[in-house]
């Protein structure tokens, strides 16, 4: 008995210091989840596939963790009939040929650029600091006070990149900023 | 009408009523069956889709870890009232999100449980997985309420109402229609009582419909036609058969009064021949000793005679009678002088009228009074009036006999002073041997047939006799009525009518007869008087005759062999030679109808065998004398035989 009391004692004092150190690391991970499970709520015009069966792209700049991240949950996993290919960019190496663009929060400087760039791409530009919609970004990953990592979405940037939205996925944005007529 | 008839129309309403509350008991348990196992599998598969669209909608949220949306999704099953709570599980078994039907008691688990749906008491639980990319990423669980038995208990409810609301119809709508059923029957039963009650077979049922009740109605009617008629045929021929019966009992009656009166007639008819022959026996005994005292004999012999006359005149009398009763007595009538007729009658009672010392008073009109009649038979009635008075009155008495004209008739009185008759008696003493007094000690005792003969006379002349008397002892009146001749006598000289025997002779004569006796008698008898007289035996043979003969009158019998009479006569008629000659019937038969066919066949008279010589010489002498025609060619006689 007491020494389930203590083993009990112990595992709780070694979670808590693990989520204390570990914040960071779980932000990162369900950040990672999202981009991937992003691919089934947007549709992405035919034009942007080589082939039916060619594989989603997803780019990761600025963010070598997530990129991480990524490459582990979409391994041996596909989204519909295609695989998921995770693309890790180098500072200067053109943002082409991706459905994914993740800009990590180093790289925020450049995202109004990269968007630039995009712009009229079927590139899904996702970010993760506040106020990126204004720098062209379309979905951007913040953290609400409860902790929880939420996002916001603009509908113009997805609409100017040729990208349609599931309702399903503005039901849960935090907020969005509609498109055009 | 309901409670009075208790049959047909009560068992309609009940056949109609059973009928529905079986149909609906049988449909509220269908439905209660049905709906028990639907029940369960609609409510699972709505919840299961409840569920599903829960799952659907919950994915994303579960996806990108958002349990506020998660129950917002839950949140929506508030528009199903029966939902209690339902929850979301994420994908490693913790709660996510839940919803709580206000004011509910109901829980979910803290963890999930087996997928799938089960029921527990009156709650139902179904659990779905939560799939996204054929990948689970949670579950889905919802408690809801399960209402099969409150949802029996309304059903029951409603059938139940359903039942009462349709029993209710029913009889209404029964209770209406139901009268074209049986108001026919009804009027079929209505009548049959009344034609029970009534025994009027008359009564028929109106046809109202044209179903099997119709064709009752029809076979009712007829039977009641064919039982009305039988009736009728049966009372008709009882009312025949008592009518018979009555007047069969009458007959016997009659008939056993009238042989009880041919006793009594045998025994006083013995008695009444008998009376005579011991006088004629004394009267013998006394010719026998008389021999040397002629004065002893000569009265013997008055005695003898007046005793054989009076069985005589019985002998007459009753043969006559006989006559009148077989219709075999034929009236000669001529033309008539009362009086003379009177004093006849009156010569021939006034014998025994002297006998009897009666005083005898006669009052007669002075003119003549002419009759159609036969003089003799007259004479016989008033004869027989006459010797009655004397009979029943005590000697020394008084008769008066008196002769009227009133209107067209002639009435004729004989009173007497006699012994009267009872007024009982008065129509019976015209009866045949009716006795006004019936005991031995009668003074003098007729046979009591003069007066049925007097009776029967008159009224052949178209008369009526009646009897009057005050009562017994106070004398007796018999009154004769008798029609008067329309014109006055022919004065027919006494000359004329005296020699019989020359007019009767001279004139040819034909007679035919199958009796060879009778006609060669009667050929001898007419030749004997100066005839020329043929003979035929049968009808073929004397019309051969009449034609070569072509006599002046021919006698001819009815009943022949080969040609009767009747046909004869008409034959004869008919050859123009002998449409003059004098035909005349020789027949046994004397009624009316047998004179008929004799004057419808062609003949000028009819005599009634037997027939008297008299009746034929005044035939022969009422013909007339042709000189010429016996002068004129005749056909050759030698073709005859006689």
């Amino acid at each position: 008995m007491v020494a389930v009391v203590r083993t009990a004692v112990a595992i709780v004092a070694l979670a808590a210091s693990a989520l204390a150190f570990a914040q960071a690391p779980l932000e990162r991970a369900v950040k990672a989840a999202y981009v991937y499970k992003f691919l089934a709520y947007v549709d992405w015009p035919a034009t942007a596939f080589d082939a039916p069966d060619a594989p989603f792209v997803i780019g990761v700049l600025g963010s070598e963790a997530i990129a991480d991240e990524l490459r582990q949950i979409v391994a041996g996993r596909s989204v519909g009939e295609r695989a998921v290919q995770i693309k890790r960019l180098r500072e200067g190496e053109p943002a082409t040929g991706l459905h994914v663009l993740f800009v990590g929060r180093p790289e925020t400087a450049r995202l109004a650029a990269l968007a630039r760039s995009l712009h009229g791409q079927p590139t899904l530009v996702v970010s993760e600091s506040p106020g990126a919609l204004g720098a062209g970004s379309t979905i951007n990953l913040v953290v609400a006070t409860d902790g929880r990592v939420r996002f916001e979405i603009a509908l113009d940037a997805a609409e100017h990149n040729g990208l349609r939205l599931s309702s399903r996925l503005l039901a849960l944005a935090q907020s969005v900023r509609p498109g055009g007529p | 009408m309901l409670r009075t008839v208790r049959s047909i129309r009560d068992k309609v309403m009940y056949v109609v009523l059973a009928t529905t509350f079986v149909a609906l008991v049988v449909a509220a348990v269908a439905l209660v069956v049905y709906e028990t196992v639907t029940y369960r599998d609609a409510t699972i598969a709505d919840l299961t889709t409840q569920a599903d669209l829960i799952a659907i909608t919950s994915a994303p949220a579960l996806s990108f870890n958002d349990p506020a949306a998660a129950s917002e999704n839950l949140s929506m099953l508030r528009v199903r009232p029966g939902v209690l709570a339902a929850s979301v599980y994420g994908r490693g078994g913790e709660l996510f999100a839940i919803y709580r039907k206000p004011d509910a008691r109901a829980e979910v688990p803290e963890r999930p449980e087996a997928d799938g749906a089960r029921v527990a008491g009156d709650r139902i639980v179904v659990q779905q997985p939560i799939v996204e990319r054929g990948e689970r990423v949670g579950t889905v669980y919802i408690v809801a309420q399960y209402e099969l038995m409150r949802r029996l208990g309304n059903y029951l409810v409603i059938l139940g109402a359903v039942l009462v609301l349709s029993l209710g119809v029913a009889f209404i709508v029964s209770a209406l229609m139901q009268a074209t059923v049986t108001a026919p029957i009804l009027e079929v039963t209505d009548v049959a009582e009344r034609v029970i009650d009534q025994r009027d077979f008359s009564l028929r049922v109106k046809r109202s419909s044209d179903d099997e009740v119709g064709t009752l109605v029809d076979a009712f009617n007829a039977m009641l036609a064919e039982v009305g008629r039988r009736a009728d045929e049966i009372e008709a021929s009882n009312r025949s058969l008592q009518t018979e019966m009555v007047e069969r009992r009458s007959a016997e009656d009659a008939l056993r009064a009238a042989d009880r009166r041919k006793d009594e007639f045998l025994a006083t008819l013995a008695h009444e021949l008998r009376n005579p022959l011991a006088p004629l026996r004394n009267g013998l005994a006394l010719l026998k000793l008389a021999s040397e005292r002629p004065d002893l004999a000569r009265d013997a012999r008055d005695m003898m005679e007046r005793q054989l006359d009076q069985m005589v005149r019985l002998v007459d009398d009753l043969l006559d009678v006989s006559r009148i009763a077989t219709g075999k007595l034929a009236l000669r009538r001529a033309r008539i002088d009362l009086k003379d007729v009177i004093a006849a009658a009156v010569e021939t009672a006034r014998p025994f009228i002297a006998a009897r010392s009666h005083r005898l008073e006669i009052a007669l009109p002075d003119g003549p009074l002419p009759l159609e009649a036969d003089a003799t038979r007259l004479a016989q009635v008033f004869a027989n009036l006459l010797n009655n008075a004397a009979r029943y009155t005590e000697p020394g008495g008084r008769i008066t006999i008196d002769a009227q004209v009133e209107g067209r008739e002639v009435v004729v009185r004989v009173v007497d002073t006699g012994i009267g008759i009872d007024p009982a008696m008065l129509d019976r003493v015209f009866e045949l041997f009716a006795q006004a007094d019936q005991s031995l000690e009668r003074p003098t005792a007729g046979l009591g047939v003069g007066l049925t003969l007097a009776r029967a006379l008159v009224a052949l002349h178209g008369g009526a006799v009646v009897a009057r008397s005050e009562g017994s002892g106070k004398g007796s009146e018999f009154v004769v009525r008798l029609p008067l001749a329309a014109r006055p006598i022919a004065t027919v000289p006494e000359s004329q009518r005296q020699p019989s025997g020359l007019r009767s002779a001279g004139h040819r004569v034909l007679v035919v007869d199958d009796n060879r006796d009778f006609a060669s008698s009667l050929a001898m008898l007419l030749s004997e008087l100066g005839n020329e007289v043929r003979v035929a035996n049968d009808g073929a043979q004397g019309l051969d005759e009449a034609k070569a003969f072509v006599p002046q009158v021919a006698f001819l019998d009815i009943g022949m062999p080969k040609l009767n009479g009747y046909r004869l006569a008409e034959m004869m008629r008919a050859e123009s030679a002998l449409a003059h000659t004098h035909l005349v019937a020789l027949t046994g038969w004397g009624q009316e109808k047998d004179r008929r066919a004799a004057q419808d066949a062609g003949f000028d008279r009819h005599l009634v065998k037997p027939v008297k010589l008299e009746q034929i010489l005044d035939i022969l002498e009422t013909l007339p004398t042709r000189e010429g025609s016996s002068a004129g060619p005749r056909p050759d006689a030698g073709a005859s035989s006689s």
